[in-house]
């Protein structure tokens, strides 16, 4: 698992706003968030879904602050108008990150069966950049994506495994 | 009162000091006619002016953020209203114009006219709200009460059918966020 105190405190240092709808696989980063709210610079905004967040992250995005959106890539299915009728037809730059449910560890959640197998060509038929969050180089990647962000007024999309940002 | 009416009411208690998100169909296409530019005016995303009004509004406290949405779009995403309402931020007003109709689409029918809207806010303990039909003789008042008091504010105005023939947004979306970011430069 990344280092939380390392990571958040990258966040912070990077991302004016988060806000997202929960996935199991961010427990250990969101129960962190949450610790430390009283005194974080960063704003943090509970979703109804993943869609809201998007639009969440979008206010912040209009006023030249920078937003991380977190879901699972169940909400996917969610954010595809959020997306092309808004975030891409606008050009905002929104870090999104996503657990990727549907991998063999989720033998058991058969929810997350589909949208698993078909993750990659989802992202892919609406044109997003993506790539893993991995914990060796997650800096290095994340700043890679603040690069493609502001040079492309784009969403970037980072995958995140189980494990990555919790136990 | 019909929606538009209502609308370029706005012009009278709006100012430099605020941000306007108007919701698709015809109430962007008013905002964009009737109120000082640029504004927020979004052309799709059904159902997330409020989310988007909420993000603008906890980024910047300083500034008065107002979100114009129709039924339709509200029932949409009625979520962000109890988001909007959990977060309470001091400087966030939403406006409901409400004719029961998908009104840009040809008028089809909502279910809107089910929510007992005064119960509804009531129960959102928030620092002001109304819900009432529109009429010229009490809408100044109304405007202002809602634009001023300090808190999130939600007037739900039930308005009857009717528009303008108004020319669409000449600013393609690209430019309307170019547009609007630079007024914080």
């Amino acid at each position: 698992m990344i280092n939380l105190d390392e990571f958040v405190s990258f966040i912070e240092d990077n991302f004016d706003l988060v806000s997202g709808v929960p996935c199991s696989y961010f427990k250990e980063f969101l129960s962190y968030i949450a610790s430390q709210e009283d005194k974080s610079t960063i704003k943090h905004l509970s979703a109804t879904r993943e869609d809201e967040a998007i639009a969440i992250a979008t206010g912040a995005a209009l006023s030249k602050k920078q937003p991380l959106v977190y879901m699972q890539n169940s909400g996917l299915g969610n954010i595809g108008d959020a997306l092309t009728s808004l975030v891409q037809l606008y050009k905002l730059p929104i870090l999104i990150l996503m657990s990727y449910r549907g991998l063999k560890e989720d033998n058991d959640f058969p929810e997350h069966s589909i949208m698993g197998k078909i993750n990659n060509s989802f992202l892919g038929s609406l044109n997003l950049v993506y790539w893993d969050l991995n914990e060796k180089d997650w800096e290095v990647s994340i700043q890679k994506a603040i690069t493609v962000m502001d040079e492309q007024s784009s969403p970037v999309v980072l995958m995140v495994k189980k494990g990555v940002l919790s136990q | 009162m019909k929606g538009y009416e209502v609308i370029s009411s706005l012009q009278d208690h709006i100012g430099e000091n605020d941000l306007i998100v108007s919701s698709n169909g015809n109430i962007s296409r008013e905002v964009y006619h009737y109120l000082a530019k640029p504004q927020v005016y979004l052309r799709g995303s059904m159902g997330l002016p409020i989310g988007v009004g909420l993000g603008l509004a906890v980024m910047n406290p300083e500034k008065r953020v107002t979100v114009i949405t129709g039924d339709g779009n509200l029932l949409m995403g009625f979520g962000s209203v109890i988001t909007a309402a959990y977060y309470k931020p001091h400087n966030l007003k939403i406006l409901i114009l409400d004719n029961s109709q998908y009104f840009t689409t040809g008028g089809q029918q909502t279910v809107s006219s089910v929510i007992n809207f005064s119960k509804f806010l009531e129960s959102l303990n928030i620092d002001y709200f109304q819900s009432l039909k529109a009429s010229q003789s009490i809408l100044n008042d109304n405007l202002e009460n809602f634009l001023t008091t300090k808190g999130l504010n939600i007037l739900h105005l039930i308005i009857e059918e009717g528009k303008k023939e108004l020319a669409n947004i000449p600013w393609h979306p690209i430019r309307i966020a170019e547009n609007f970011l630079q007024r914080f430069d």
